[in-house]
């Protein structure tokens, strides 16, 4: 059984601000690292691992330097590990990323189950699982809350807003997890060092038998035309009296004189 | 592909019932668009749920009944998503919930069609009559950015829950198309069963007008109880932080925040709230805010009309009391 998670590399932090003179999110002295849900994809392939044997394959596409984060992911226990880095996949939107993943998944070849965390917490789009899915033309289970695999199907607990799922899957199957499937291991030093024996393979877009038009900026609808701070709603912000019973009474008497507190329905 | 002057809404359907965000969506398209708005609903063949969609005036409902699909997965619905708009042309938009649900179907429908999808916008605004201008949070609600698709129809996108607000309408031009034979294109891979989940509360908080959230700093058992004597002088429901769902008795439905519900009450108040992003992206909508927490630099306190420097427990006792 062959499983690729794929994982996207993320600032550190999301407590990002814009430089006013360049109007682009200010990046500087921040790191990169593994998104946060794509260590539960990774946790739940080493689960799945553990009990069929299978071989997992971490993927990212992104700048070289995302290798940093394909090292971690080996040194978690991820078999090898494929960077899919190109100047033609700059600008890609999800549409673009997702049609170039696919293709790297087509080019691994009989791959059984692909598993990305639910999404990115830098774009927060989500889409990534249901494109890839689409473009492989497998089943999709987004938002996985639980995993369990037996008799060669996958057992899914699912949450929708007031719907609770239980899901069997037969493979092929495309996954997004949750933050609530596992609790991810985090890396030892042995683990480091062994991991630098492991393959990492790096395809440039040659290595993947493309359609030109749909990688890159070329292949992507969507546009960000721009960005900004949110803006902040004016709030009051009036600091109520010390004592807790005249803070009580100071709001009451002002939220029944706005008539935001009207005498009990 | 031939293209259709008209602004889709999918109706999301849970179990039976519509999701709100629909009707709000639906207000939306209303006021923002100059093509005629079109709700499309798949529902069981014992289900009238276009006369509830009606009140909010759409100019058009297509609607696909088939008990099949009614109970479909993602693939199932975007084949017949995808089937419908081959018939149709496709719409200059097509816009969903940004629930579970839609944030599944949509990007799946969006790479069948090969078009640009945006998500969890806060606000749609339409420039030069068709473009959709779609406005999105990133970096976990710390960037808001402007998203345009301009060369690819529709122009889809998901929407949160209750950043719009729901108006009846009575609109008499109303058309109902019922799509009888549409091909069901079905997914063998998955079985699933659902069940829908108990409703502790007896409102919700999406819909609740008055919220009482308890946070960490307010999480004994005895500040509980305190916490829910106030929510019930004033007739409020009770809100949590994340950290509280690890307590048996609450779950995401009662969570507030990016990775559960946004809230818009006439009043909201915070008990032992620190004041996170992630919490604070789910209370942008509500309407005057109330914080009580010993730290007095505490972050929540920004977004509060009204704090209180202190502790909470004595903070909502008196309140409770004054409330006699
Ligand atoms: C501020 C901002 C806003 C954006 N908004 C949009 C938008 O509205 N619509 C749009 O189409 N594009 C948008 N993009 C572009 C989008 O971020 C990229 O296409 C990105 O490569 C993938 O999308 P995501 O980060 O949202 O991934 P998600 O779909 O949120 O990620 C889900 C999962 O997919 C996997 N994954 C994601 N990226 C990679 C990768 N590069 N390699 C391997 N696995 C990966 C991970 O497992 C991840 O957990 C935006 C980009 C920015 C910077
Ligand atoms: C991807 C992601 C998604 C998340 N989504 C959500 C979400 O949807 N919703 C959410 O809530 N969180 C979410 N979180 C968690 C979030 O980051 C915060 O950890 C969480 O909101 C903190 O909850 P809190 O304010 O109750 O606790 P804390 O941050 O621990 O704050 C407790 C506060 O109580 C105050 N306090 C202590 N004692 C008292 C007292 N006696 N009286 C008054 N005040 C007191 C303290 O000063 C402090 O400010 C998410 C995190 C991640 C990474």
């Amino acid at each position: 059984m062959k499983i690729v998670v794929g994982i996207k590399q993320v600032p550190e932090t999301t407590n990002v601000k814009i430089n006013e003179k360049t109007k682009n999110i200010d990046r500087r002295g921040i790191n990169g690292v593994i998104n946060q849900y794509d260590r539960h994809a990774l946790e739940a392939a080493f689960e799945i691992k553990a009990k069929t044997n299978a071989e997992v394959i971490v993927m990212t596409m992104g700048p070289d330097d995302f290798v940093v984060s394909l090292q971690e992911a080996l040194a978690l226990g991820a078999d090898s590990a494929v960077l899919l880095s190109d100047r033609a996949f700059a600008g890609a939107d999800t549409l673009a990323t997702g049609y170039v993943l696919s293709k790297a998944i087509q080019k691994i070849n009989d791959v059984d189950l692909v598993i990305l965390g639910q999404q990115s917490v830098d774009a927060d789009t989500g889409q990534m699982g249901p494109i890839v899915a689409e473009f492989l033309d497998i089943s999709q289970v987004t938002y996985a809350s639980k995993i369990d695999i037996a008799d060669g199907a996958l057992h899914i607990k699912r949450y929708l807003e007031t719907v609770e799922q239980d899901i069997t899957a037969k493979l092929p199957l495309l996954l997004t997890v949750t933050d609530q499937a596992n609790d991810p291991k985090y890396v030892n030093v042995v683990e480091i060092t062994k991991s630098f024996e492991k393959p990492v393979i790096t395809w440039h877009a040659t290595d993947l038998n493309l359609d030109d038009d749909r990688v890159g900026q070329a292949g992507s609808p969507s546009i960000v035309r721009s960005i900004s701070s949110p803006k902040a709603v004016a709030k009051d912000n009036h600091k109520l009296a010390d004592n807790p019973q005249d803070a009580a009474d100071e709001l009451v008497k002002i939220l029944k004189e706005k008539n935001i507190l009207m005498e009990d329905k | 592909m031939e293209l259709l002057k008209e602004n889709w809404i999918f109706a999301e359907v849970d179990l039976n019932k519509v999701n709100p965000i629909t009707y709000q969506l639906i207000t939306k398209m209303n006021q923002i668009s100059n093509l005629p708005v079109t709700v499309v609903l798949i529902e069981s063949t014992s289900e009238n749920l276009e006369d509830e969609i009606k009140e909010y005036g759409p100019d058009k409902i297509i609607i696909i009944k088939n008990d099949q699909l009614a109970q479909g997965n993602d693939l199932e619905m975007t084949n017949a998503l995808d089937t419908l708009i081959e018939k149709t042309g496709r719409p200059n938009s097509f816009v969903f919930a940004a629930t579970v649900v839609g944030r599944s179907l949509a990007p799946r429908l969006q790479a069948r069609l090969r078009t640009g999808l945006t998500a969890d916008c806060l606000d749609l605004h339409f420039e030069d009559d068709n473009t959709l201008i779609q406005t999105k949070p990133s970096y976990g609600d710390n960037i808001m950015c402007e998203i345009v698709v301009p060369n690819h129809r529709p122009q889809m996108a998901t929407v949160r829950s209750n950043v719009f607000e729901a108006k009846k309408l009575n609109n008499p031009m109303l058309k109902v198309i019922n799509i009888t034979n549409l091909k069901v294109i079905s997914d063998r891979q998955l079985t699933i069963s659902s069940k829908t989940l108990p409703q502790e509360n007896a409102e919700s908080i999406n819909d609740a007008k008055r919220i009482v959230a308890v946070g960490r700093g307010d999480k004994t058992e005895e500040n509980l109880t305190n916490a829910k004597r106030l929510a019930d002088k004033l007739h409020a429901v009770i809100g949590v932080t994340r950290p509280l769902t690890d307590l048996e008795e609450f779950n995401i439905n009662d969570q507030i925040g990016q990775s559960g519900q946004s809230v818009s009450p006439d009043i909201l108040i915070n008990l032992g709230i620190s004041g996170a992003v992630q919490y604070t992206a789910g209370i942008s909508n509500a309407k005057t805010i109330v914080s009580a927490n010993t730290d007095k630099d505490a972050p929540i306190f920004e977004y509060s009309d009204y704090y209180f420097v202190g502790n909470a427990e004595e903070f909502s006792k008196a309140l409770e009391k004054v409330l006699q």
